[in-house]
């Protein structure tokens, strides 16, 4: 029973946080100053009613709050409205902005996860030798490298060998399947490359962290004292007690995975959620705006929940 | 753990062979195919809803146009297109086209004068909703007809000085395809999403048909095998479309792009250096420093005198911000016409108008004798203020526009006047210049840009009282500039019009709602491998003439 309502509690808590944060995306953008039609209507052969005509259309000329109440009813029928730059619906717009973004991110986080475990645990291993300074410094360093300058820098060096914008070669004539999957797994690689490197800095300092509390513990002492060997006492014993706040953090960062990687995208013009969400806030593309944080809003809610759950299921004291 | 291992491997396995495959080059690229590389980008091919500049140019090769301007000649005169010939009645109220005989749509469907009626027509019919965007290109039409199936008549309520640029600038679209969605209330007009479907090319009438779309990805263009015109040298093109400017420079470098429609001042020398062709030409574009003119102003009205705006402008260095800021790629303005503004065979900049030079002494010497004394932190006082202005400042002027506010800040300072700048997106910072109805223009200063159409109409209609709110950003308003303004819309005489066009560039001038800064340098890039392209103002892949496409080829 407390499991149930512990479960009940969360899920209760995930529904208020998407509504409140429909409502703030809603509101948010329209608060800023300026106008969401003004740059659409300014173009050379326009009439000066353009303005008003399309404030007309995406319905910016009723009061806020019949808009907002508008948005809640389209959005309980599943309609996440018509984007105010190309006037096709957003869910369309999204989902294939989705559908970019997932295979490249989830490249570069798969390639995150299992670096940083990697170097985390041989850190830890290793502790105090050449071998965990350089693994350390190496991880602080990219970690803290703003994420757009490696990607330029990454950029400039390898774009001889590898493609540097783009999802795939288009002047390709009459490609195969596996030519065109290829061709995106190129096109994926530096992008990929350096989203993985920016993250898994953070999970070589977590499972370094993690491992090196778990080998200071009772139990591997006892197995050293059995006499296991080295690689049992670490893969078998330490790394698997480590692993709990590593799970959490992939758990959130998957959540977060939807979110695509907006300066990741502008850099090497990958035409994912991250491009999306940035030029619809250059160009106040409200419905398009509310759509895509909408999805992120419910992504990292939906995997905070799921890592919850994870966490009651492995120390079930945190339900009591 | 074994498992993990396999994953991994298999990973970084795929990842080494698609790095090597990668190695081998891109198998099946077409030779004769151009790659252009763009930051603007495809707003949208549906004509009622895009806005970028390349909207304007990709529909200009993909649709016929009645007219084009011949960028290849001075003043650039009107070039024919669909139309071979064409004509303005001796009162100026009716234009006739005569069209290109037996022509036809990519889908083989006749391409005839009635589909250019047809299309003005419509636009006409929706112009206060969906064609909106469009309608300033049938101001004051009343009628568009075929008299024949080359013949179009256009006729107009008055005279028209713009009537060729406006109407025979026009993509005339097929009436076969947007004939269904131009019903009722014209809604579909604008949610018609006029791309490429099934594997079939976009139906047009242009050089070259659209093959392809992906959004804010590529646009991919193949030779129209139905174009009344000659046909292009290459088989087709492409636009890809780079968020990051960094990107697309290494992109040409490195062979996978053929040539880049504007490149930013900064990335000149590398691509030289690189080989690649670089072209310096003048730009159909300017960067003014904008004093609020709006008599109602309440604050800081000192700002209205013609003297202290002269004193400002002796204060601007322009040449240290086309060498700082511009790294020489700019030239110094002074009017509000660029030299860029040419059609139909006449030049409408007026070359009289020259800058004044950068003056401390002189700036100093003019509000000395206004009677506005420095206070004891250098900054003069007028009506018991300090003259101390915020200066809005949007994002499209970031980069070498903050270098040339800090050209600005340096001089004002010499002249006992400070200035800060606000940075704000581009429409907040048009709120911050016009508040509304009630509060009109209240700023001081501001700093933009303008990239005007090629008839000087647009450019100076923006100054006008009926323009409040809208293009106006000054706040400039004058009986005298607007009748001057009527005048030269109607006037069809290009001499005549050229002269009241001069006449208004001087009333700005000598007012100074802009201070005019600079004029910007048109940059573009192409590989030695491709040769052919015909410049213009707004680059080689331009909304003014199909020529360059039509005469580009592999080197």
């Amino acid at each position: 029973m407390p499991r149930l309502r512990f479960v009940l509690r969360r899920l209760a808590f995930a529904i208020a946080t998407v509504f409140v944060a429909i409502t703030l995306n809603f509101f948010l953008f329209r608060v800023l100053p300026g106008d969401a039609v003004r740059n659409l209507a300014r173009v050379p052969h326009a009439s000066p009613g353009l303005q008003h005509a399309l404030a007309r259309e995406f319905g910016l000329d009723k009061p806020m709050w019949e808009q907002y109440l508008i948005y809640l009813r389209e959005l309980a029928h599943g309609n996440l409205g018509v984007s105010f730059t190309t006037r096709q619906p957003v869910s369309g717009d999204l989902r294939q902005a989705l559908l970019n973004t997932l295979p490249m991110v989830s490249l570069g986080t798969i390639f995150a996860i299992l670096i940083g475990t990697v170097t985390g645990v041989v850190s830890a291993w290793r502790r105090g030798t050449v071998l965990d300074r350089v693994s350390t410094n190496l991880a602080i360093a990219f970690y803290s490298f703003p994420t757009q300058w490696l990607a330029l820098v990454l950029l400039i060096y390898l774009s001889n060998w590898l493609p540097s914008h783009g999802m795939t070669n288009d002047f390709l004539v009459d490609p195969s399947f596996w030519q065109h999957e290829l061709d995106v797994l190129r096109h994926m690689l530096l992008p990929s490359l350096t989203l993985g490197l920016t993250l898994y800095g953070e999970y070589t300092l977590i499972v370094r962290s993690a491992m090196l509390e778990t080998l200071g513990e009772d139990y591997i002492l006892t197995a050293r004292a059995k006499g296991l060997r080295q690689r049992q006492v670490i893969l078998r014993h330490a790394l698997r007690n480590a692993m709990l706040p590593t799970i959490t953090l992939i758990a959130l960062s998957l959540g977060y995975i939807v979110a695509g990687a907006i300066l990741i995208e502008t850099v090497f013009s990958w035409p994912g959620i991250g491009s999306a969400v940035y030029e619809a806030v250059t160009k106040r593309d409200y419905p398009m705006l509310q759509g895509a944080f909408l999805v992120l809003t419910v992504s990292v809610v939906f995997f905070n929940f799921v890592a919850d759950l994870l966490y009651a299921r492995l120390d079930p004291r945190i339900t009591e | 753990m074994s498992q993990l291992r396999r994953v991994a491997v298999a990973i970084v396995t795929v990842m080494v062979a698609a790095a090597l495959a990668s190695c081998g080059g891109s198998n099946g690229d077409s030779s004769s195919v151009l790659r252009i590389g763009t930051s603007s980008g495809i707003s949208s091919p549906n004509p009622f809803v895009g806005y970028n500049q390349d909207d304007y140019s990709v529909w200009t090769y993909i649709y016929p146009t009645l007219l084009q301007y011949d960028t290849t000649k001075s003043g650039f005169p009107y070039a024919g297109n669909f139309a071979r010939k064409w004509s303005t009645s001796t009162d100026g109220r009716t234009v006739t086209f005569h069209t290109v005989p037996d022509a036809s749509w990519s889908d083989g469907t006749p391409l005839t004068a009635d589909d250019a009626a047809w299309t003005l027509t419509m636009i006409k019919k929706y112009a206060h909703g969906p064609t909106a965007t469009w309608a300033g290109s049938v101001r004051y039409m009343t009628s568009a007809r075929a008299t024949d199936k080359d013949t179009l008549v256009v006729t107009y309520r008055r005279p028209v000085a713009s009537a060729y640029s406006d109407v025979g600038m026009t993509p005339i679209l097929p009436r076969q395809v947007w004939g269904q969605y131009a019903t009722g209330n014209g809604k579909q007009l604008t949610t018609f999403e006029n791309v490429p479907e099934n594997g079939k090319p976009l139906v047009g009438g242009g050089p070259f048909v659209m093959t392809k779309y992906t959004k804010d990805s590529i646009a991919l263009f193949a030779r129209n095998s139905h174009w009344y015109g000659p046909a292009p040298h290459i088989s087709g093109f492409g636009l890809q479309f780079f968020h990051d400017e960094d990107a697309m420079i290494t992109a040409l470098k490195t062979g996978q792009l053929d040539a880049i429609n504007e490149i930013p001042p900064t990335s000149v020398s590398s691509l030289q250096k690189a080989g690649q062709h670089v072209y310096v030409g003048p730009a159909l574009s300017l960067r003014d420093l904008i004093i609020n003119s709006d008599p109602n102003k309440t604050k800081n009205r000192e700002l209205l005198d013609p003297q202290v705006r002269k004193a400002m402008e002796y204060a601007v260095d322009r040449d240290a911000i086309v060498k700082t800021a511009w790294l020489g790629y700019a030239s110094p303005g002074a009017s509000l016409v660029p030299a860029g503004n040419a059609t139909g065979g006449t030049q409408w900049h007026d070359p009289d108008i020259s800058p004044l030079p950068f003056d401390i002494d002189k700036a100093n010497q003019i509000l000395d004798s206004l009677g506005y004394q420095r206070g004891g932190n250098g900054i003069r006082v007028a009506d018991g203020h300090q003259m101390s202005y915020n200066v809005i400042f949007p994002q499209d002027e970031e980069g070498a526009g903050d270098r040339a506010f800090q050209i600005i800040q340096r001089g004002f300072r010499q002249i006992g006047i400070a200035i800060t700048q606000t940075r704000l997106d581009d429409d907040a910072a048009f709120q911050a210049i016009y508040g509304g109805k009630k509060s009109g223009y209240q700023f001081d200063l501001a700093m933009w840009d303008w990239f005007p159409a090629a008839d000087p109409g647009f450019i100076l209609d923006a100054m006008t009282c009926k323009q409040y709110g809208d293009w106006n950003d000054s706040g400039y308003c004058t009986k005298q500039y607007d009748a001057l303004d009527l005048q030269q819309d109607r006037t069809t005489n290009a001499s005549q019009r050229q002269s009241v066009v001069f006449q208004m560039q001087q009333m700005i001038y000598a007012a100074k709602p802009y201070i005019i800064l600079t004029y910007d340098k048109r940059l573009d890039a192409w590989s030695p491998k491709w040769t052919g392209f015909v410049e213009s103002p707004q680059g080689f892949f331009n909304n003014f003439s199909t020529q360059s496409l039509l005469s580009v080829r592999p080197a």
